[in-house]
């Protein structure tokens, strides 16, 4: 099966490839796999607390080229964005983009299912430090009976 | 198609290769064309698909993947879905060891991939020893939450076998 040429470009000349430290809490780390086929994925961005725009992301693909493609080409497409409009983004976009066959939609599955879990770790992180400096007062209050 | 019983065999994980062996090349010899020749087209036609039937029970018996996912779709058992929620921790280890072959191969340094894949190949001995348990002898279907557990176990043997895939293409460069 011939690849198409934009995944070739993404596969030679991947995108962003490389680690952030995950435990920077304005880090978000989502690690994913594909049972199937024994591939593993993680996508890393860095989010500005404030704006949530996403102002860098990594990723390493252990995988074949159209999930390395995948994956090369969400973290091209999340720069710049918020994590709302991040969280936006469908597989059914990455299949059309890298023209992928119907064996390798499962790729652009396990890409998307990283940027949301990569959302989702940095939402969580960013919930628990706004609970440690939050309103601790209210809390105590419900606690006391 | 349930393998084992096409060649015979009990249900469950543990293999006696020999007797996969012996189960085989018995079927085969009955079923060989040669001591068909006398019978009906339709009868040559039957013990040709048997034996086709015959051939893709052993392969599939054979190999330690294959066989355990036999046994999981014999049982209904359903395969793990793609993503990240089954088990981080296990995902972490898989991700931090092909980090780490990545490293070892791009260092030329074969002691270290050799290394890596023992440590996998003792991973994937101590989940295909589970395995045997998960799915039990045979008598008795497992219960679901066996099921569920050699559901997960076959998932992991997946990415052990891609990662030994992986040696073996670094160790067959190296010999040129």
């Amino acid at each position: 099966m011939a690849y198409s040429k934009k995944v070739v470009d993404h596969y030679e000349n991947p995108r962003n490839v490389g680690t952030l430290d995950k435990e920077d809490e304005s880090v978000g780390t989502g690690l994913v796999g594909a049972p199937a086929c024994g591939d593993v994925m993680r996508l890393q961005i860095r989010v500005n607390p404030e704006t949530e725009v996403v102002e860098e992301a990594k990723f390493k693909t252990f995988g074949c080229g159209s999930a390395i493609a995948s994956s090369s080409l969400v973290t091209e497409w999340v720069k710049g964005k918020t994590i709302d409009e991040a969280m936006a983004l469908e597989n059914s976009q990455i299949v059309e983009e890298l023209n992928l066959p119907p064996v390798k939609i499962h790729c652009s599955v396990l890409a998307e299912d990283a940027i949301k879990s990569a959302i989702a770790d940095f939402r969580k992180k960013q919930a628990a430090r706004k609970g440690e400096t939050g309103p601790a007062e209210g809390e105590s209050a419900n606690s006391a009976e | 198609m349930d393998p084992f019983a096409t060649l015979g065999l009990p249900r469950r994980y543990e293999l006696d290769r020999g007797e996969l062996e012996a189960r085989y090349r018995e079927l085969q010899k009955a079923l060989h064309p040669d001591r068909h020749a006398g019978a009906s087209a339709s009868q040559r036609r039957m013990s040709l698909a048997r034996a086709v039937e015959v051939n893709d029970a052993y392969r599939a018996l054979k190999d330690d993947l294959r066989r355990a996912e036999a046994l999981l779709s014999l049982y209904g058992g359903k395969a793990e879905p793609e993503g990240g929620a089954a088990d981080p921790e296990f995902l972490m280890e898989v991700m931090e060891l092909r980090e780490s072959l990545g490293d070892a191969k791009a260092a030329g340094d074969l002691a270290r991939v050799r290394q890596l894949a023992d440590k996998v190949e003792a991973m994937r001995g101590a989940a295909r020893t589970t395995l045997v348990e998960r799915f039990g002898d045979g008598a008795a279907d497992p219960e679901p939450v066996a099921l569920a557990e050699a559901s997960a176990l076959v998932s992991r043997l997946k990415y052990f076998k891609r990662f030994l895939d992986e040696v073996s293409v670094i160790e067959e460069e190296a010999l040129g």
